[in-house]
This record gives structure tokens, C-alpha cells and sequence, in this order.
């Protein structure tokens, strides 16, 4: 096996033409090679040192997440929490304090887990991701980069360098919430991103995605009549039932499929709720489980 | 000074093991040293047809290959002999060792194990407790009845061992009952978990063997050896180094004969190193999974006149340590109140599942929840306040036990008091939400006192060595033993050093185990502090001129009564001596009355200890989020009537993480199984485990009672008691807030939710007495 340690975009780039794996902060792919999901491939190349993919800037119209910004920094970064508040919400919520240090954005959107944290907030932020190899950048959305548990469109040799998120404007606001059992060291039984958009206490945009009830991250569809109503109580029950209508989810060692389906729409829910309460100005503190007592009162 | 006086100090293995400098088994490495691998059954029940262990043997760098084949036929387990080291025949459970390797590397091993060839015809699999007690069942071991048995086993089929405990006539009693209360509890099985996996280092010098194992009991260990591999005592030394937890787990004797077997065969030295994986599925260490099924008769005005009970324990495959299971459980389901007439029958029963073994407070956990629910049950049927219910009916000073014990001095009524007061302080300041309760459950655990040894000496240079039975596993042994000794001789605790456990070096004793060290070892410290404090006293009564009953021993110097000035330092003394100054003690079981037991098969193993038992009482605040079912249990307030206490920043420690095991155990600990006894959630991921980020905030206070009988000055003994009571206690919070009861432990959200969408309430009867 050799690893190599790139300093450039460039470099990576040239070394996965020839083959070899990237490898940011390797919490899913070191520890997926110890439990035999898959063994370490022969050639590593590791882009954690790379400075432009740890870069964080942002424009009036757009946010651009290099791929190696860790969610250690992504739940602390004022902008980030300001803007895209959602995103802010899951990373907070990933693994333990080592593992937001190590683990990266990039990693997590390029594993392709349907139980992956900050895969539903990049839906329903309208995120993309920018892939670039020897022949060139392209740009594709999350919808069509996750085409099932594990698997991505993007090709081996393509690098992800950056997530890139349209500012949302003002009235904006997203949460993101998920079902866990306990409070640290856990995966998302069920989770929920929610983005609206209020004018005037009046509803003008909803975008809703779910969290491991489907073999990929899935946004809600026909959400559109929802606009124009007030954010409300039948606001909620609407996206509820609309949740666990589309969910497919199954059963497994941490739930049962009737289980999930059901609190799939609780967290549904409480995401509108607290997308749309912070879109009406309210200080709802990062990550949303823990002000808000997801999972039970503080 | 009383001993909580002496300021805090701390552990003295603290440093090393936060730091990384400690040394635990799987850190040594020795020269020329093979890697040892295990080919486990994987079918849960099967008759081996083929075993060919050719193509590991062929495999490069694989030194020694053994089975059942190379190691002295003997059956083991002492309550009964019904296993082999390795699998012969027929396999029982998932993680039965068929086959082990050793070579250069762990991965050759690995691969070489996966490469021997075993081929099974499957067998039935019995994995349902209440089926296997059934006439037509499929049996776990067909020639049960040959095995050989110590001690009052009773057996039937499947039936590893049954108890039943007696008092009164209970039909009769129970048809005296203004209302009877019934109702059935489930308990899953779950783990030990400790942070370290174990790992075993065999090296034989000659025929002299040395094993350093990661276990609680060495001397346990050690006759394991012996036993299986016909050694004499003198040619085995077991050593262990830091000891990264055990909770149970580490108790017993579990693969040092196999690594010593294989390095025999090897000829070097062979090292065991557990995955967590196989940590979960081979040792014979579970929890056990239990039924409770019981029936309470009471009078309105809350007299408990009779209680009936059936329990079935799942005690796996093969007996580990678990014949006085259905004692133990039977007590908790009397549990510690006034009852009237008792009928319990308890089951300890063969399954195809893992063995289950004493798992820090064996059985009550478990059999304390079921209780502890259904007490609160019957306060709700008899509309009365489930506080007052247990304080009109919690033993006290001079009752009569279910044994026929008549309890010394004991604070069960005073740990209700203290328990509920801090909880309800705390709630006037911060009153309970709507998705708020307290829970109230009291828990108790018995003293076993064993005979024990201790070493101890007085080095020239002052300082201590303290050498006994004991090992640290966590518990604090390196903390309430140095107390011990240093109030006995006059020396900062930091003066003396525990000498880690060498079977070789240090007097038998029962390890650590049961809740023991203390107890046992403790005194065993104490007499052996004495008698170095009395050459003390006589060297400095000859170097001051006073009689040596007038000699004062403190802060490391010898003076006489009254006339503090003229002192001598202990070093002089020792200098004086010419030798370092030696205390050897062992001392006995303490005597206990007979019981006039009217039990017809639960001897009076361990029953001694029911004349003082620990109590103790937990009471949690919990918080539920109703639409989820997910149960968040913000703090909990405990009492603990432990006797004495000998080092309270130790207490506090014990009971803090026997609180935090607890709440594991209340929501999110539980072993899953297929249909056919494999276990499905072997891993950290799926076993979720409490983390920090959970722990509640945990008010303790400790009621101590002076009680005759117990251990060094009163001191009863505190590592299992505070895993008793907390389960219990967030069941009867949680069935306050959402008005239904979570009959099966853990009560996971799901299970939380499911119980709000169905009744699951008791059988309240009302009979009617006019
Ligand atoms: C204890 C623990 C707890 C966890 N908890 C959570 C949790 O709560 N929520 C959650 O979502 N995840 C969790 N994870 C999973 C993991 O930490 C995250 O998915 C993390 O974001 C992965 O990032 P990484 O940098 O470590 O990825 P790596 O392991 O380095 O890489 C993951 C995959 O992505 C590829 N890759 C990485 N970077 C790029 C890139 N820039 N371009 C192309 N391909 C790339 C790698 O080749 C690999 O296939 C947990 C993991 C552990 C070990």
C-alpha cells in the first residue's frame, strides 16, 4: 500500500487519474476498513493537507465549503451558523469531538450514507458539489450525485473540492434534527433538514429532506401548495404526513420500518418548526437537538 | 481522624492510565512471542461431523494448532462439569471455541483459523426460555444427567438449576387479599462491556508456567489451569497488570488454559489479544435475559400478605458460575419489604446462547426493575403514594428476612427518606415539566464475607507495601485499602503502594469479585497493619522509654501519649529493627447463625450475607419525549446504606458509574439475538453503551450505619449495590409520565412508543373479604 500525502489539488487530482483513493480524515474509510466493510485500497493519496480544500468563503450570492473543512468548524463558523444554519446543526450532532476534528464535509457527502447528517440540509439548501479532474470541473447537485446507500455518480478520479450553497435571502431560515438514542457516538435512526423562506409571517418557500429512511438522502416532493399558509400547526402536520407517505423505510437492528416511519414525520415536524421560528428572527442555538430537546427535554 | 477524614488522594493508577503509561496484557510483548487466534463454532447448536485443522497447519508462519484432541480430557466448571475447553462433539453456542492457532502474526493466525474445516450437522436450536422448560423441547445437553455436579444442584432436562423459596402458605395467604396485582416482566440479556478486551500472555520457563491475563479473580484463574492442564498449583503463576475494568466480565477463569495450552505446543510464547467483537460473543459472561411473572396479594390499607412468583433465568450453554442465580433472583423478587407469605420458584435454564455469568450485581438489576415496577403497580392499585407504600413495608432493624434472617442493623427506611428528599428538594427548584416525573425504587445486595489473606511491609525508608488477594479492577481497591492501612499505622495513604496481583507473591483471596475486596482483603489489611503498628509500638516504647500501649503513631513518627515533642520517625524505627517490619494475616469467615431456612433447595450459599445487606435507594427525574418514546434521565438521587465509609471521593465514584451502568441498562443496553441464539448487535454500534454526554447529574448520600457484623469498621462493601436500584427507578418515572407500563428491559424508544399505543397494564384483581 502506499499513501501519499498531496499538498495541491493538482497533485490529488494526478494521482487519482492513476488509481489511488483519497482519503480526508478517514473516519469512514479507515474505520469501515477495520470493521471488513471494504479493505483500504493499495494507493492512498491523503488531501487533509491540502490548503485550498479547507478553505470557507462566501460571496452575497453563494457560500463555498472547501471539501476538507471539518464539522468541528463547520458547528462554529459564524457564517456557516448565520446562513446555513442546518449545516451547522448536523455537523454538531456528528460522532464525538474526535471525530468532528477529523471528519470532513467531503467525506461525508462522497461516502454516500443515507444516514449521513449533513447530506439532508445540502438538499434542501440547493447545495452542489464541484468535482474536478484531469479533464476539467463540473458541478452536480446532491440529487444526482447520491444514487444509492454507498454509491455516488462522481468518477473515481474525480475529486470533490468544494460544496457550494446559494445564500439564502432574507426571511431565510433551516434546522436540521435527528432521532438518536443517545447523545454522542450515534448514527441518525431518522433525520430531517428543513428550509423555508417567510414574507410577512406567510410561507415562501419549504424544502424538505430526510435522513435514512430510503437507500439515498430523499427530499419531500410536492411541498408547493404548502406555500402561502402560515407556519402552523397544519403546516406541520401536512409535512409530517407528507414525510412518512414518501419515506421507504426499512427495518433494521436500530428500528423497526412502522418505528421510523412514524418519527420520521415527528422530525419533519420539529424541522419546519424550527426552520420557520428561526426565519422569524428567533435564536434558536446550534444544534437544534440539543435547545430544543429533541429526543426528550433538556 | 475517622477514616473520611483522611483528605483526598489520588488513585494512585490514575495518572498512568489517563496518560497512556500504563501497562495493561495486550501491551506486552515478549521475545520470540506467537499470536494465538480462535476458530469459534459459529452455528449455535451442531454435531461436528468433520474437523480438519490440515490446511492451518500447512499455512506459512502457523506454529501450534490445538483441539479438544491435545488438551487432558476433563469436563469443567465446578457446580457442573458440563463442558470441555475446546468443543468435542457438539457445540452450543455461537462463540464456542472449536479450534486455536498460533503464529507469527495476529493476521496469519486469524487466516489460519478461518482455513481449519468444520462441517456441522445443525441441530434444533433452543433459544426461548419458557419452550426449553417444555416437555417436547430439543435438549441443550442430551446427556445432561451424567454430568458430575457439586453442592445442591437441582436439574431437570434443561433445567440447569431450579430454587424455590418458601414461607408460609402463599395460595392460602394470597386468598386473603383485599386486591392481588400481576403482572409479567422481560428482561433482555446484556454485556459486561469493559473498555478493555481481554488478552492473555502464556510463557512456559521448563514446566513452569506464567500467564499474565487481563482478569479479576487470578486465583480463580489459576486453579482453571491447573485443573484443565493438570498442573500442580506451585508450577502456575498468574500475574496481572492494570486491569482496564471488568464489571463482572473478568470474573471466572476464561482462556488462560487455552493460550497456556497453545504455547505448550508452540513452544514460545503466545499472546491472546480479544476483538471487541469476539469479547462480546465468547467469554462466559452475559447478563442474563430473565422472565418475571409475579403476583402480590395486599390489604387495602397497604399490608402485603403474599407474593408468588416465577422467574426463568436464560443461563446460555453452559454453566459458568450460575447455579446461585435463582437464589439471588428469588431474593430480589421477595426484595427488601415486610411480604407475608412467599412461593417463588426461579429456573435457571439451557439455552443455545452464550453463557451467562456474574455480571456486576448478577440478577438484580433485572429482577429489581420487575419488582420494583410492580411495587409501584400495587401503590397505583391501592391508590396510594408509591413512597408511602414502600415506607409502610421496607424492612428494618429486627425483622425477619424471606431466609428466616433476622436483619442486624440495617438503614433500608432511612435511604427511602434521604433518596426522595433530595429528589424533591430539587424539584421544588426546578419543578417537573409537563413530560416530567420522579421515580422512586429501592435495591439491596448482599455482603459475602470469605476468608481472606494480606500481606504487608515497612520498607526502611517508610513507605508501605500492601500484598493480598485482591486486584484493582477499577473499583478502588488502590484507594479504601491504603486508607485502611495508613489509619492503622500513622502514614499518609500516598506512603503506601499496592502491589498488583501475582498469585505467586501474594495469599489466596477471593479477588475481585462480589463486591469483596473491601470486605475481605480489607480486613485482611487491617490485621496485617496492626501488627506492624504493634512492633512499632514496641520498638518506640523501648527507644522512648514508655510502656507500648502508651505509644501514639501518627504522620509517620512514634511519640508517647500526651508528650507529642519527643518522637521517633518510623524510619528510625525500622533502621532500629534491622529488618524491614512484616504483617502476615489471613483471617476467617466470619461466623454466621443458622438459618431456619424453609427453602427446599436454596442452601445457604451466601445467605450469611443476607444478615446485613446493603440498601439503597434511587429516585430519578425523567424527562420523555412523548413522540418519539426517547426517555432522557436527568438526575438521579441515590442513598446507600453501605456501612461505613472508608474513602468517600471512592464511594461517590462506585456509585456514579453504577448509576450510569444503570441507565444503560434502563434504555439502550440489550443484546439482540437471530432464531437461532447468534447475537446480532456484537459491537459497540449497535450495543449502545451510555455515553458521558448522557450521564445525569448524581446527588448521593450515604447512610451509615454502624452494623456488627459486617466488614473493617462496618464497611459492607459498595461495587455492585449502586447497579441495583437505578433501572427500577427510571421504569416507575417514566410509566408515571406516560401513563402505561414499558414491560420489557431496556425500555428502548420504540418500546416506549409501542407502550403508549397499547395497554399493557397489570391484572388488578379485587377480591372481595366482606
Ligand atoms: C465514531 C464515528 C461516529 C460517526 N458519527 C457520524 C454521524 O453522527 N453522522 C455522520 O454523518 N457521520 C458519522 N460518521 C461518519 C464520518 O465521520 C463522516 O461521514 C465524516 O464526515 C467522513 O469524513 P472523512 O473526512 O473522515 O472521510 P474519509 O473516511 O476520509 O472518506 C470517506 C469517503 O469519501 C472519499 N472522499 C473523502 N474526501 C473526498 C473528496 N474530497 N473527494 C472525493 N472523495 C472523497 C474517500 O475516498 C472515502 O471513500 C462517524 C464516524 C465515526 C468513526
Amino acid at each position: 500500500m502506499t499513501l501519499t500525502i498531496a499538498t495541491s489539488v493538482d497533485q490529488a487530482i494526478a494521482l487519482l487519474a492513476s488509481g489511488a483513493r483519497p482519503i480526508a480524515g478517514g473516519t469512514d474509510l479507515v474505520v469501515g476498513a477495520r470493521q471488513g466493510k471494504a479493505p483500504l485500497p493499495d494507493q492512498l493519496v491523503a488531501i487533509d493537507r491540502i490548503a485550498e480544500l479547507a478553505e470557507l468563503t462566501s460571496t452575497d450570492s453563494e457560500t463555498r465549503i472547501g471539501a476538507g473543512v471539518t464539522h468541528a468548524r463547520l458547528m462554529t463558523d459564524g457564517l456557516i451558523i448565520e446562513r446555513h444554519t442546518a449545516i451547522a446543526d448536523a455537523a454538531a450532532l456528528v460522532g464525538s469531538p474526535a471525530t468532528r476534528n477529523v471528519g470532513t464535509l467531503g467525506g461525508n457527502v462522497m461516502n454516500g450514507s443515507p444516514a449521513m447528517d449533513t447530506g439532508a440540509p445540502l438538499i434542501v439548501m440547493g447545495a452542489e458539489a464541484e468535482l474536478r479532474s484531469a479533464d476539467g470541473t463540473r458541478r452536480v447537485t446532491m440529487g444526482d450525485l447520491w444514487t444509492g446507500p454507498g454509491q455516488i455518480s462522481a468518477r473515481d478520479d474525480e475529486l470533490c473540492t468544494s460544496l457550494v450553497i446559494p445564500a439564502g435571502g432574507p426571511g431565510s431560515g433551516s434546522a436540521y434534527v435527528r432521532l438518536e438514542y443517545r447523545r454522542a457516538m450515534e448514527i441518525a435512526v431518522v433525520g430531517a433538514a428543513a428550509a423555508v423562506t417567510l414574507s410577512d409571517g406567510v410561507l415562501t418557500s419549504i424544502r424538505v429532506a430526510l435522513t435514512a429512511v430510503a437507500p439515498v438522502i430523499i427530499e419531500i416532493g410536492d411541498l408547493d401548495n404548502l406555500i402561502g399558509g402560515a407556519p402552523d400547526r397544519a403546516l406541520h402536520g401536512a409535512v409530517a404526513a407528507a414525510a412518512r407517505d414518501q419515506a421507504t423505510p426499512i427495518s433494521d437492528l436500530r428500528a423497526t420500518d412502522e418505528y421510523r416511519r412514524h418519527t420520521i414525520g415527528v422530525m419533519a415536524a420539529r424541522a419546519v418548526d424550527a426552520a420557520a421560528r428561526r426565519a422569524a428572527g428567533e435564536q434558536i442555538p446550534v444544534p437544534v437537538n440539543r435547545s430544543l430537546g429533541i429526543g426528550a427535554a433538556q | 481522624m475517622s477514616l473520611t477524614e483522611i483528605p483526598a488522594f489520588a488513585r494512585a493508577d490514575g495518572p498512568d492510565k489517563v496518560s497512556g503509561l500504563g501497562r495493561y496484557t495486550a501491551d506486552l510483548t515478549l521475545t520470540g512471542m506467537a499470536h494465538a487466534a480462535f476458530r469459534y463454532a459459529d452455528v449455535p447448536h451442531g454435531r461436528i461431523v468433520e474437523l480438519d485443522t490440515s490446511p492451518a497447519r500447512a499455512m506459512s508462519g502457523v506454529v501450534a494448532v490445538i483441539t479438544d484432541a491435545d488438551v487432558p480430557d476433563i469436563y469443567l466448571s465446578a457446580e457442573i462439569a458440563d463442558r470441555t475447553l475446546f468443543a468435542r462433539d457438539v457445540v452450543r453456542y455461537e462463540g464456542e471455541v472449536v479450534a486455536a492457532v498460533a503464529a507469527v502474526t495476529p493476521e496469519i493466525a486469524r487466516a489460519a483459523a478461518a482455513a481449519i474445516v468444520v462441517r456441522y450437522e445443525v441441530l434444533p436450536a433452543v433459544t426461548d426460555i419458557e419452550a426449553a422448560l417444555g416437555e417436547n423441547s430439543p435438549l441443550v445437553h442430551e446427556s445432561w444427567d451424567s454430568y458430575a455436579t457439586s453442592g445442591d444442584v437441582v436439574r431437570d432436562r434443561n433445567t440447569a438449576m431450579r430454587s424455590e423459596l418458601h414461607r408460609g402458605d402463599a395460595d392460602a395467604a394470597m386468598a386473603t387479599a383485599d386486591v392481588v396485582v400481576s403482572g409479567r416482566y422481560v428482561a433482555d440479556a446484556s454485556h459486561a462491556v469493559p473498555i478493555e478486551p481481554r488478552a492473555v500472555v502464556a510463557e512456559w520457563q521448563g514446566d513452569h508456567l506464567t500467564v499474565h491475563t487481563s482478569t479479576q479473580v487470578p486465583f480463580d484463574a489459576r486453579s482453571r489451569i491447573c485443573e484443565t492442564l493438570e498442573l500442580p498449583t506451585s508450577r502456575v503463576r498468574v500475574i496481572v497488570p492494570h486491569l482496564g475494568g471488568g464489571f463482572g466480565g473478568k470474573c471466572g477463569a476464561h482462556f488462560e488454559p487455552h493460550i497456556a495450552a497453545l504455547a505448550k505446543v508452540a513452544k514460545r510464547p503466545v499472546k491472546l489479544v480479544f476483538s471487541r467483537y469476539e469479547e462480546f460473543i465468547a467469554p462466559d459472561r452475559r447478563r442474563e435475559g430473565m422472565i418475571v411473572d409475579v403476583a402480590t396479594g395486599v390489604k387495602h390499607d397497604g399490608t402485603i400478605v403474599a407474593r408468588a412468583a416465577w422467574l426463568g433465568i436464560d443461563n446460555g450453554a453452559y454453566m459458568a458460575d450460575a447455579t446461585f442465580f435463582p437464589q439471588l433472583a428469588a431474593m430480589h423478587v421477595a426484595g427488601p419489604y415486610r411480604t407475608g407469605s412467599l412461593k417463588i420458584e426461579a429456573d435457571l435454564v439451557y439455552t443455545n446462547r452464550q453463557p451467562s455469568g456474574s455480571v456486576r450485581a448478577p440478577t438484580a438489576p433485572q429482577a429489581c426493575w420487575a419488582i420494583e415496577s410492580h411495587t409501584d403497580e400495587i401503590a397505583v392499585a391501592l391508590d396510594m403514594d408509591p413512597i408511602e407504600f414502600r415506607r409502610r413495608n421496607l424492612v428494618a432493624t429486627g425483622d425477619v428476612g424471606p431466609m428466616g434472617q433476622v436483619y442486624d442493623e440495617i438503614g433500608a427506611l432511612e435511604c427511602l427518606e434521604l433518596a426522595t428528599a433530595s429528589a424533591q428538594a430539587s424539584a421544588d427548584q426546578k419543578p417537573l415539566g409537563p413530560d416530567e416525573a420522579l421515580g422512586v425504587s429501592m435495591g439491596w445486595w448482599p455482603t459475602f464475607a470469605v476468608a481472606a489473606g494480606a500481606f504487608a511491609k515497612m520498607h526502611a525508608d517508610g513507605t508501605v507495601q500492601l500484598v493480598t488477594g485482591g486486584q484493582e479492577c477499577g473499583t478502588g481497591a488502590v484507594m479504601t485499602l491504603r486508607n485502611l492501612a495508613a489509619d492503622e499505622l500513622g502514614i499518609d495513604p500516598e506512603l503506601i503502594e499496592l502491589v498488583y496481583q501475582d498469585t505467586a507473591v501474594a495469599p489466596e483471596g477471593p479477588g475481585a469479585s462480589g463486591s469483596q475486596t473491601l470486605l475481605n482483603h480489607g480486613r485482611a489489611v487491617e490485621v496485617a497493619s496492626q501488627q506492624i503498628a504493634a512492633q512499632l509500638r514496641e520498638l518506640a516504647a523501648d527507644h522512648l522509654e514508655a510502656a507500648p500501649e502508651d505509644i501514639v503513631l501518627a504522620e509517620s513518627k512514634a511519640s508517647v501519649a500526651g508528650a507529642p515533642a519527643a518522637s521517633v520517625a518510623f524510619t528510625e524505627l525500622v533502621e532500629r529493627a534491622g529488618a524491614e517490619l512484616l504483617g502476615t494475616a489471613s483471617v476467617e469467615m466470619p461466623e454466621y447463625p443458622e438459618l431456619p431456612t424453609s427453602s427446599t433447595c436454596i442452601g445457604d450459599q451466601g445467605m450469611g450475607a443476607w444478615l446485613a445487606p446493603q440498601f439503597s435507594c434511587h429516585v430519578a427525574r425523567v424527562a420523555v419525549d412523548r413522540d418519539t418514546g426517547v426517555v432522557r434521565v436527568s438526575e438521579v438521587h441515590t442513598a446507600h446504606d453501605s456501612g461505613t465509609i472508608i474513602n468517600l471521593m471512592g464511594a461517590h465514584g462506585q456509585v456514579e458509574g453504577g448509576v450510569l451502568m444503570g441507565v444503560g441498562q434502563a434504555l439502550t443496553e440489550g443484546t439482540r439475538y437471530d432464531d437461532e441464539g447468534r447475537q446480532r448487535n456484537a459491537g459497540l454500534l449497535e450495543y449502545k453503551l451510555q455515553t458521558i454526554a448522557d450521564a445525569p447529574s448524581i446527588h448521593t448520600q450515604f447512610v451509615e450505619i454502624a452494623t456488627p457484623n459486617a466488614g473493617p469498621r462496618g464497611a459492607k462493601g459498595l461495587a455492585e449495590a449502586p447497579n441495583v436500584a437505578t433501572a427500577g427507578a427510571i421504569a416507575n418515572a417514566l410509566a408515571k409520565v406516560i401513563g402505561q407500563r414499558v414491560r420489557e428491559l431496556p425500555m428502548t424508544a420504540e418500546r416506549v412508543w409501542r407502550a403508549q399505543t397499547a395497554d399493557q397494564s397489570s391484572t388488578t384483581t379485587e377480591q372481595d373479604q366482606s
